[in-house]
């Protein structure tokens, strides 16, 4: 039985991790809120209240809103794939045996490199030039070049490609684990009731992974919505605006123009974004582990 | 026994928090008697500091390898100052900078540009105005880097741009370097027709689809009457580049249709310098500081430069002019080792050691540079004067740059037109001086 002097040895225990969440999140995001109605520039020293202008210009300016189209774009397909195909290798790959160790091994190695790295190695290979793997795959197969990075139709796309093969071991190995969590009884009297393999995917394996499905794809979303290392690395937000996303924006306003106010403004309105969608995201789930138990 | 683990375990996390913050809060909550003795220790520690190694950071966007000469130099001549230089990519020059300046831990020396007047009037840059080594320069240098008549930087050697072309492949083919915009374009279907690619473009950062704008603007607009003192009336909101680059961007679609390629956008520089170094590509537009990694990559590679051609009979142009500078924090604690790199800088000495690794003229009174055989063919371009980079000047040119760069690749791709490009860019002109002005 937890007593109120327990309480607060553990109060005190979380305290270091609490003040440093206080100085480094909570208020610099009140700072930001304060700054998004000023117009400090990182040229202009001494700025003023000016109001919701920042708002206002932002809603405005058809740069910023194709930001964040692309950015949701970005979020919701690379959820659907990256989970799709995590929940489909984690089935796959619930069995024992060498090969099946060896194929997780393969499928999480790629989410242990840096992002970067990632980003700059497939730019390589996806290049346009004569020396691009890609290409001289296709080019093998008898097959055209493509403009993978450089295509403002594909390029998105492109790089979203590239965040899949990184992050779905990542997935893999979350959705195992719950896997191994559901009670084998089940499996066993859906066999005796000769439930088809479909059938028992649908209805016992699926609804138990709600744990391990919620957390992903809130994940997922977040960090489809965060994706800035690998746009950077691969395409700078190009050609033109094609992948510009919410941070890289972010990052072009707030540093290479020095709007700090005005990138400050983006932001909340990001932070208002991902909280809704987190919200609706929780509330979905909520009623499926509802309907589950 | 577990109460007492606990709180000395949550004091020991505690402390080491605090610890973090540093010593000058301790220095802020001792005593007044504590506090003149550490000032004391402090001034002491300053004097030491100056007798003995005093570590500044230099922060550049050019290469250690284009500056090795001229570190060295300082390292001979200045050896109670420790140069740390930190080279940062172009790309993110203005990013780190700016978030540097932001956060107060900016470099004690920084290799400026097209950012100097935004970041003088911030008050971020010292005035050099009435410092000694200033008067040893030409004023054309100065300009740049001078606001409302004050100084804040000092020019680095010009730089320049032009393209460059592989002498072996021109002379194989009986080809020879273009005098005006058509003979260039001509040159182009040249090397085309005989299976040769024309030119290594890596347009996946839009760079050069801007020099090339910038190449016709020289050619067709500032080479006329109405481009003199342009510059001026654009750095105060009034000059528009839709309404001056009209003919400068009709010749550039002229040449973009025959010069880029949509794949182009999927190219980086450093990859199209891979092609042209190893001899893939014809021609490669790029400037002397390329030539030192182009010959790495190839040794036997011959090489030579023209100029930005335009109109026949007129002389081309190369992109360049007052490049770099050397701006000095005003928040600097090393103000004083500082102005003393600055001083060497000024010597003819300094200057020889720059253009060893990244060739271009001093704008040092009295010094004068022999160039390469490699720029034989900008002889003319040269001597006319015909080195602009308008951008450098613009109180907004990092931002209206990047805004080119970017609308030119939507250009390229079919999804924008030239004339929307000029107007993007005088977009981002007019806000980003609505966001510094009074």
């Amino acid at each position: 039985m937890i007593t109120r002097k327990k309480e607060q040895v553990f109060f005190w225990m979380i305290a270091p991790s609490f003040i440093g969440f206080v100085i480094f999140f909570i208020l610099p995001a009140i700072m930001s809120l304060g700054y998004s109605f000023t117009n400090w520039s990182v040229y202009k020293v001494d700025f003023n209240f000016i109001g919701i202008k920042n708002y206002l210009k932002l809603f405005n300016d058809a740069g910023t809103m194709a930001a964040v189209g692309n950015s949701l774009r970005y979020a919701v397909i690379i959820t659907i794939i990256q989970n799709t195909l995590a929940i489909a290798f984690s089935v796959f790959l619930s069995k024992k045996g060498l090969m099946v160790n060896l194929v997780k091994t393969v499928l999480f190695l790629p989410a242990v490199l840096s992002i970067l790295v990632v980003g700059y190695l497939w730019s390589y290979m996806m290049t346009s030039s004569d020396s691009g793997l890609l290409n001289s795959i296709l080019h093998t197969f008898g097959m055209g070049s493509v403009n993978w990075l450089g295509n403002a139709n594909i390029a998105l796309y492109s790089v979203l490609a590239t965040q899949v093969w990184q992050w779905t071991g990542w997935s893999l190995v979350i959705y195992i684990a719950n896997l191994k969590s559901i009670d084998g009884a089940l499996y066993e009297a859906a066999n005796i009731d000769g439930a088809s393999g479909r059938q028992v995917f649908l209805n016992i394996t699926l609804p138990l992974l709600y744990p391990a499905v919620s957390f992903n794809v809130l994940m997922s979303l977040i960090g489809g919505f965060k994706i800035f290392d690998s746009i950077f690395a691969m395409t700078g937000g190009g050609p033109g605006y094609a992948t510009e996303t919410i941070m890289t924006t972010l990052i072009r306003i707030g540093f290479t123009e020095g709007r700090n106010a005005y990138s400050c403004a983006f932001a909340m309105i990001f932070f208002v974004i991902v909280f809704v969608i987190t919200k609706i995201i929780q509330f979905l789930f909520s009623k499926w582990e509802g309907s589950v138990l | 026994m577990k109460k007492i683990l606990s709180i000395i375990l949550i004091v020991t996390l505690m402390t080491t928090m605090v610890t973090g913050c540093g010593a000058k809060k301790q220095e802020v909550t001792t005593g007044e008697k504590k506090d003149v003795v550490k000032e004391k220790d402090t001034k002491s520690e300053e004097k030491e500091n100056t007798a003995e190694n005093v570590k500044i950071r230099f922060m550049g966007y050019n290469s250690e390898s284009s500056r090795a000469t001229y570190l060295k130099l300082l390292e001979e001549k200045l050896p109670n100052i420790e140069v740390q230089f930190e080279f940062v990519n172009n790309d993110n020059f203005s990013n780190i900078l700016n978030s540097q300046l932001a956060a107060g831990n900016a470099p004690d020396i920084i290799e400026g540009g097209s950012d100097t007047k935004l970041l003088a009037n911030a008050g971020y840059l010292l005035d050099l105005t009435d410092q000694e080594f200033v008067k040893r320069y030409m004023d054309v240098g100065l300009k740049s880097f001078s606001v409302d008549g004050k100084v804040y930087a000092t020019p680095l050697q010009s730089w320049f741009q032009g393209i460059f072309y592989n002498k072996k492949i021109f002379r194989d083919n009986n080809l020879e370097a273009p005098k005006s915009l058509d003979e260039f374009i001509g040159l182009l279907a040249d090397l085309d027709a005989k299976g040769i690619k024309p030119i290594a473009v890596g347009a996946a950062d839009g760079d050069i689809l801007s020099k090339n704008l910038m190449g016709m603007a020289l050619n067709y607009f500032y080479n006329t009457e109405a481009g003199n003192g342009f510059d001026e009336s654009f750095n105060k909101g009034e000059g528009k580049l839709a309404d001056n680059w009209t003919e400068a961007s009709k010749q550039y679609v002229k040449l973009m249709e025959k010069m880029f390629t949509p794949d182009m956008l999927g190219i980086s520089a450093d990859q199209a310098k891979d092609e042209f170094a190893t001899g893939k590509a014809a021609m490669f537009s790029s400037g002397p500081w390329d030539v030192n990694i182009l010959k790495e990559k190839n040794p036997d590679l011959e090489l030579a430069m023209f100029s930005f051609q335009g109109e026949t009979g007129k002389t081309g142009w190369l992109i360049g002019g007052t490049g770099s500078c050397l701006e000095i924090n005003a928040k600097s604690e090393h103000i004083a080792e500082a102005l003393q790199v600055l001083d060497l800088t000024a010597t003819a000495e300094a200057q020889a050691a720059l253009i060893k690794d990244n060739t271009g003229s001093s704008y040092l009174k009295g010094v004068k540079v022999d160039m390469d055989p490699i720029y034989d063919d900008c002889q003319e371009t040269f001597q006319a004067g015909n080195i602009h980079a308008p951008w450098v000047g613009w109180t907004a040119g990092t931002p209206v740059w990047q805004t080119l760069c970017k609308s030119l690749q939507e250009v390229l791709a079919g999804t924008k037109e030239i004339e929307q490009v000029l107007i993007d860019a005088d977009e981002k002109n007019s806000i980003i001086l609505e966001s510094i002005a009074d």
